[in-house]
């Protein structure tokens, strides 16, 4: 994405006349990055006052001013969410739950797509189709029924009951799939002549060369299942087994009006997702991108 | 040997190599259904079933201690529904909601994109700033808008006062509450419709442009000509996928108004939302969500071949 076309970027860069680059130089130009740093400024604003808000003692905060740098500053939200809430078991349950879901997501999602693109049988077609019409099923046309099946299963309140149905989400088999049907069958060919069980081809050569796309699925798959709300709201009913979203919600039932907590909670939430964005930012860029190709 | 028993031979090993060809293909059977089980055992259990009991469970009044005591009401439920004042009310908010959020995220992330597709200082940057609230969860999203928005201490109120004497009720009255969550939404989510627009903004050919130059056309023919037509199916994708995305609006009004005030923010996913979970009437939730089911492939559709329709 970032090395765009050259031939695109020299054609939009040379201006056909004097009077082109004036203007493209001047008013347009300036237009633009006016619109377009201003928007970064929108965006940038509720991050610096989450921020602020979070380091500010309860005073400062509700004094009427906003602040976009604290006045006073105080570690002392951070300080009770580590001491006298349940914070650092939410992030526990958060990692295992988001970690989990994408790890059994990968090997699941992997597995069929293998079997569905690189061998032959039966019915094949048939179970590709099903799975990917379950594109159209909204996911809160399921919550009810599958609220009850959880608690048949006695998955209530477990990591579990939030893990296993995010398994079955069709996402990561079509855009595996979609990958594996386009590796060239020589590879596979010559493998085979070799003695290559399926198992070896697998983890040999299929599963290296969508090495890209797997990391692309992984990310796309933990940030989703870390943000997840709704179900998690729905299973998770103990406050020791709450994710970090719905431990952060919780908190705002507090009595008195504390928004540096829930400020420096939302920030501790948001941290390592933040930090994991900016690092791997373009293998996260390529899920979004593929899901708007494949449609 | 003779040829007869060249014969017998020949025949023994096609025999042999046919025997041994059913024997790989039901090997390749066996190993095609063990590699997908595990994702169809999850698949199965936990999104088919649950859409057929779904289903089933809208046809009855839903004991949810006693499931087997459950009453069968055919679709009593859904006869419900249409003359309840609640659920209508809930319908108009969400499509009040996907109404302000839809066409203002498509266009504003259509214009951020063209913007960064040109010429300009800082793309990595801008593009980094823009996508960052796609990876916050909507309970952080929501707790930041609750204080920016915040009527006595929130900024924006700070210097609406400051400029015009002016305090806004952004999340505490009827006709600010819907729009305040509308702006959260467009500043967590633009950035996803933004990436796949740039995508396919880079997509489109130079030369494309270049001809058009050289043929005297206006910015303005480049983008009606050349432009939109070649981002058509991103557009597409992005329309559609925001109105199925938004028309399931919850975590925003759950978090930042409670679905008030006077059930003005309500909308159909929290309200299923309350039916099963607070009133315990798991038929009647159900029986919603098949409703939001069909809404969901009525737009898909309409979207479709109106959208789609429209270059042909």
């Amino acid at each position: 994405m970032s090395d765009a076309q050259p031939e695109k970027s020299i054609t939009d860069r040379v201006p056909r006349s004097v009077d082109e680059l004036t203007s493209n130089l001047t008013l347009e130009s300036v237009a633009v990055h006016a619109f377009l740093y201003g928007a970064a400024a929108v965006f940038l604003l509720p991050y610096l006052y989450m921020t602020t808000l979070s380091f500010q003692p309860r005073s400062t905060a509700i004094d009427g001013v906003p602040y976009w740098i604290p006045p006073e500053f105080t570690l002392e939200h951070y300080q009770f969410l580590f001491e006298n809430s349940l914070i650092i078991d939410w992030t526990i349950n958060t990692f295992i739950i988001a970690g989990g879901a994408t790890v059994l997501i990968l090997i699941a999602d992997s597995m069929i797509a293998y079997s569905l693109s690189r061998l032959d049988w039966p019915g094949q077609g048939v179970i590709l189709g099903i799975i990917v019409a379950s594109f159209m099923v909204p996911y809160y046309l399921n919550i009810v029924p599958l609220f009850t099946i959880i608690a048949d299963l006695g998955l209530v309140n477990s990591y579990w009951g939030v893990v296993l149905p995010a398994v079955a989400s069709p996402l990561g088999v079509f855009l595996l799939y979609q990958f594996f049907k386009d590796i060239p069958d020589e590879y596979e060919e010559a493998a085979r002549l070799d003695g290559f069980s399926n198992f070896q081809i697998y983890t040999r050569i299929i599963l290296p060369l969508a090495r890209p796309i797997l990391t692309a699925l992984a990310l796309f798959m933990f940030v989703f299942n870390w943000n997840a709300f709704l179900w998690p709201l729905v299973v998770l009913q103990d406050n020791a087994s709450f994710t970090l979203p719905i431990g952060l919600v919780s908190l705002l039932n507090a009595q008195i009006y504390r928004p540096g907590r829930t400020m420096a909670a939302a920030l501790i939430a948001s941290i390592p997702l933040l930090l994991v964005f900016l690092v791997l930012q373009r293998y996260l860029v390529r899920a979004v991108e593929m899901q708007g190709v494949t449609e | 040997m003779s040829i007869r028993d060249q014969l017998s031979g020949l025949t023994e090993t096609e025999e042999g190599r046919r025997r041994q060809s059913i024997g790989a293909l039901d090997r390749e059977t066996i190993a095609g259904y063990v590699w997908a089980l595990p994702y169809l055992a999850a698949f199965v259990v936990f999104l088919l079933w649950p859409l057929f009991k779904g289903l089933w469970m809208s046809a009855h009044d839903w004991n949810p201690l006693l499931p087997s005591e459950s009453e069968w009401i055919g679709i009593q439920n859904y006869v419900e529904l249409m003359s309840d004042p609640f659920f209508w009310n809930a319908l108009w908010n969400t499509i009040y909601f996907v109404i302000l959020t839809v066409p203002a995220m498509v266009v504003l992330s259509l214009a951020l994109a063209l913007g960064v597709n040109r010429n300009v200082k800082g793309k990595t940057a801008l593009r980094t700033i823009y996508f960052s609230p796609y990876v916050l969860t909507i309970a952080v999203v929501a707790i930041v808008w609750l204080e920016f928005l915040s009527t006595d201490f929130g900024p924006i109120n700070y210097y609406l006062d400051l400029l015009f004497g002016i305090r806004i009720e952004w999340l505490t009255s009827e006709l600010f509450a819907m729009p305040s969550l509308a702006i959260t939404t467009v500043w967590w989510l633009l950035g996803f419709n933004f990436i796949i627009l740039l995508a396919a903004r880079q997509n489109v050919p130079g030369r494309l442009y270049e001809a058009a130059r050289l043929d005297g056309a206006s910015s303005w023919r480049q983008f009606r000509d050349i432009t939109l037509p070649q981002m058509r199916n991103a557009l597409l994708f992005v329309v559609i996928i925001q109105f199925i995305y938004q028309f399931q609006v919850f975590g925003q009004p759950y978090v930042m108004t409670g679905g008030g005030p006077s059930e003005s923010t309500r909308t159909i996913v929290y309200y299923l939302y309350q039916s099963a979970f607070n009133q315990q009437s798991y038929g009647y939730a159900a029986a919603i969500g098949y409703i939001l089911f069909a809404i969901l492939v009525g737009i898909s559709l309409v979207n479709y071949y109106v959208i789609g329709g429209n270059n042909e």
